[in-house]
C-alpha cells in the first residue's frame, strides 16, 4: 500500500515548506552575497580577529579567519544560523511526529486503521527527515549556483556539499532525541526539552570549551565538535561530521520507536 | 455463524498508578448482538475499550476481537471506531481524510463513501477545522463505518449529534448488526441504549455491576409519571394499581413511579380527564440509581438528574 503515512505527511506540509524554503532562501543569499563586501574591509579585520583569544575565534568559528571563503561561510553561516534553522524546523516537526498528534487526538484515530505504531512513527521520522533536506539543499544548491558572483570559487564544490550534509546530519541528529522522547513518552513538552535542550547545552559545552578545562576534556561528546572540528568545508567529509552523527541517530530512532509500540498511549 | 464470539474481555483489569480503572471486567458480544455498555463519565467504559482497541495494555487480563489480536492489521482492517474524545486533522478537507483513510484500510471507493457522507448530510469538501461540533462527529461516525467492519466498537457515537441524526446512526448500526456485525456501544445517555442494544452492561467504577438483556432491564425498569388532572384527583383512584412503587399527589398532580409496565395504571386513569402527561424520558436511570446510590458517590454534573423529588442528591447528603 506504500508509505501512506508518510505522503500524507508530505502533502500536509507543502505550504508551511514553501514558506521555510523561501527563508532559508532568503538567509542564505544574503550571507553569501555579503562576502564580496565583507572580504574587503579585508586584512584589517583578520588582523582585528587574530588579537581576540582563541577561544572566542572559535565559538565564532573563525579560526581561519573570517575573510577566505571557508572562514566567512564557517563563522557567519555554517557553525551557527544555517544549523540553527534547521534545528528548530526538525524539532518543531518531529515533536509533532507522534507526541504532538498524540496530544491533539488524531494519532489515536490513526491507529485505529490496520497501519502499525513502529510503521507511523518510522514514516513520520523519515518525513522530518526528507523535509530537512530539503531546506538543506536549497541552502546548499544557491551556495553553490552563486559560488562565482559571490567570489567563494576558491571554495571546492565537494566541501560545500559536505558542508551542508555535515548541516542536516547535526540537525537530524537532535530532531532525532526530539522524535524519539516524543515517542518514548508521549510528551510533547519533554520531546521538545530533550532536544532542544541537548542542542543548546552541547552547543555551549563546545562554544565554551575553550576557556574551561573541564568542557574541554568533555567536548568530544557534542555534535557541534563532530561537524565543526575540523570544519567539512576546509577538510570535506569528515567521519566525524558525517559517520559520528548517523552512528547516534540510527540507535535514538530505533529505540524511541520500539518504546512507543509497546507503550500504552496517553 | 460464528460460535468464538466477536469482542472478548476476559478479566480485563487496567490500573493507572493507584487508580483501578477498569476491574476484571468480563464482556462478550456475539456476531448480530450489540452490547450496551453503561455509565457515566469516569466509570472506565473508555478504558475498556481503549483497551479492547489496542491502545493501552491491560494490566491483567485479555482482550481479544474476531478471534484475534486487536493490533492485528488483518484483525483492525475488519473494526470500526469511533472514539470518545477523538480529533481528526483539523486543516484537512473531509474527503481528503476519508480517502486517505479508506486507502490505508485497502478499502472502500469515494463512491461508497460520498453515499454516507450524504446520508448523514455531511458536506466532504469543507475543512475539519471548521466544521461544528455535531459534524466532526460525523467524520467520525463515516470513517467507522465506509469499509463496512465486522467489528463495531463505538465510545458514545452520537455524543453532540441532534435527535434526528442520532437515529440516522442508530439506523446504521441496525444495518450492521442486520449484516451480523457484532457491536459495543458505550453510552451514559440510556434511552438511547434502550432503543439499540440486545444487552446491557452497567460499570461502575470499573466493575460491571449487572449485566441482562434489554427485555429483563425493562422489566424491573422504573418510569417516573407525572398525570395532570383537569379536575381534583379522586380519593383512592390510584388504589390497588399494579406496579406503583411511590405516590405523591400536590394539587391536581400526581407524581408516581411504576416498576415495569405501566399499562395497568394508564388502565385506571383512563375516563378521569388527565390533560398532560409528564414522562421524564430516563426509564434505565433508575436502575442505574439502584446500582449508583453510593454514599460517597459525587452526583455527576453532566448526568440528568432525575425529576421529582430528589433523592439521589439528598441521600447523598444526609449519609
Amino acid at each position: 500500500m506504500g508509505p501512506l503515512v508518510f505522503r500524507q505527511m508530505l502533502r500536509e506540509r507543502r505550504r508551511g515548506m514553501l514558506w521555510w524554503s523561501l527563508a532559508v532562501a532568503a538567509l542564505t543569499l544574503i550571507t553569501g552575497a555579503s562576502y564580496p563586501a565583507v572580504r574587503d574591509a579585508g586584512e584589517g579585520l583578520d588582523q582585528f580577529m587574530e588579537s581576540m583569544p582563541e577561544g572566542v575565534l572559535e565559538m565564532m568559528g573563525a579560526t581561519d579567519g573570517i575573510t577566505s571563503p571557508a572562514g566567512y561561510l564557517n563563522s557567519q553561516f555554517h557553525s551557527n544560523i544555517f544549523p540553527i534553522v534547521l534545528l528548530i524546523f526538525g524539532i518543531s516537526v518531529a515533536a509533532w511526529a507522534v507526541a504532538g498528534s498524540e496530544r491533539e487526538g488524531t494519532l489515536e484515530s490513526l491507529l485505529a486503521n490496520p497501519v502499525h505504531r513502529w510503521r507511523v512513527g518510522v514514516e513520520r521520522f523519515a518525513g522530518a527527515a526528507v523535509l530537512l533536506a530539503g531546506l538543506a539543499l536549497i541552502a546548499t544548491a544557491l551556495l553553490v549556483a552563486f559560488r562565482s558572483p559571490f567570489e567563494l570559487d576558491e571554495l571546492g564544490v565537494g566541501e560545500m556539499i559536505a558542508a551542508g550534509v555535515g548541516a542536516l546530519l547535526l540537525a537530524l541528529l537532535f530532531t532525532a532525541i526530539t522524535y524519539a522522547s516524543g515517542a518514548a513518552t508521549g510528551s510533547k513538552g519533554w520531546a521538545i526539552a530533550a532536544g532542544a535542550g541537548l542542542a543548546t547545552a552541547t552547543y555551549v559545552v563546545y562554544g565554551l570549551s575553550s576557556f574551561v578545562d573541564l568542557l574541554d576534556s568533555v567536548r568530544w561528546i557534542s555534535p557541534w565538535y563532530w561537524f565543526l572540528s575540523p570544519s567539512p568545508l576546509r577538510e570535506g567529509w569528515t567521519f566525524e561530521a558525517i559517520g559520528v552523527p548517523l552512528l547516534v541517530t540510527i540507535p535514538v530512532v530505533i529505540i524511541g520507536t520500539v518504546v512507543f509500540t509497546r507503550r500504552d498511549l496517553t | 455463524m460464528n460460535e468464538v464470539p466477536l469482542i472478548e474481555i476476559d478479566h480485563l483489569t487496567k490500573r493507572f498508578g493507584a487508580l483501578t480503572a477498569v476491574d476484571a471486567l468480563d464482556l462478550h458480544v456475539r456476531a448480530g448482538e450489540v452490547y450496551g455498555l453503561l455509565g457515566p463519565n469516569g466509570a472506565g467504559k473508555t478504558t475498556a475499550i481503549r483497551s479492547l482497541m489496542g491502545f493501552i495494555n491491560p494490566s491483567r487480563g485479555r482482550v481479544r476481537v474476531l478471534d484475534g489480536q486487536p493490533r492485528d492489521l488483518d484483525i483492525r482492517r475488519r473494526v470500526g471506531y469511533v472514539g470518545g474524545d477523538v480529533t481528526f486533522e483539523r486543516n484537512l478537507r473531509v474527503q481528503t481524510l476519508l480517502t486517505w483513510y479508506a486507502r490505508l484500510r485497502g478499502g472502500p471507493s469515494w463512491a461508497e463513501i460520498n453515499e454516507l457522507c450524504e446520508q448523514l448530510s455531511l458536506d466532504p469538501s469543507r475543512k475539519i477545522g471548521q466544521l461544528s461540533t455535531g459534524n466532526r462527529q460525523k467524520v467520525a461516525i463515516v470513517q467507522a463505518f465506509m469499509h463496512e467492519p465486522d467489528v463495531l466498537v463505538l465510545d458514545e457515537p452520537t455524543s453532540g449529534l441532534d435527535p434526528l441524526l442520532q437515529r440516522s446512526v442508530l439506523g446504521l448500526v441496525r444495518q450492521r448488526r442486520e449484516d451480523g456485525a457484532g457491536v459495543l456501544f458505550s453510552s451514559h445517555l440510556l434511552p438511547e441504549v434502550e432503543d439499540i442494544a440486545d444487552r446491557i452492561g452497567i460499570l461502575r467504577r470499573g466493575v460491571l455491576v449487572r449485566e441482562d438483556t434489554i427485555a429483563n432491564i425493562r422489566e424491573i425498569a422504573r418510569q417516573r409519571l407525572e398525570l395532570r388532572f383537569a379536575d381534583d384527583i379522586p380519593e383512592g383512584l390510584f388504589d390497588g394499581v399494579d406496579g406503583i412503587s411511590s405516590l405523591e399527589i400536590t394539587g391536581r398532580t400526581a407524581h408516581i413511579v411504576v416498576d415495569g409496565s405501566v399499562a395497568p395504571l394508564i388502565d385506571t386513569v383512563a375516563g378521569h380527564g388527565v390533560e398532560r402527561v409528564v414522562t421524564h424520558d430516563e426509564d434505565l436511570e433508575d436502575i442505574f440509581f439502584g446500582y449508583y446510590q453510593d454514599p460517597d458517590d459525587e452526583p455527576a454534573a453532566d448526568r440528568a438528574v432525575p425529576g421529582g423529588p430528589a433523592t439521589h442528591g439528598q441521600d447523598s447528603e444526609v449519609a
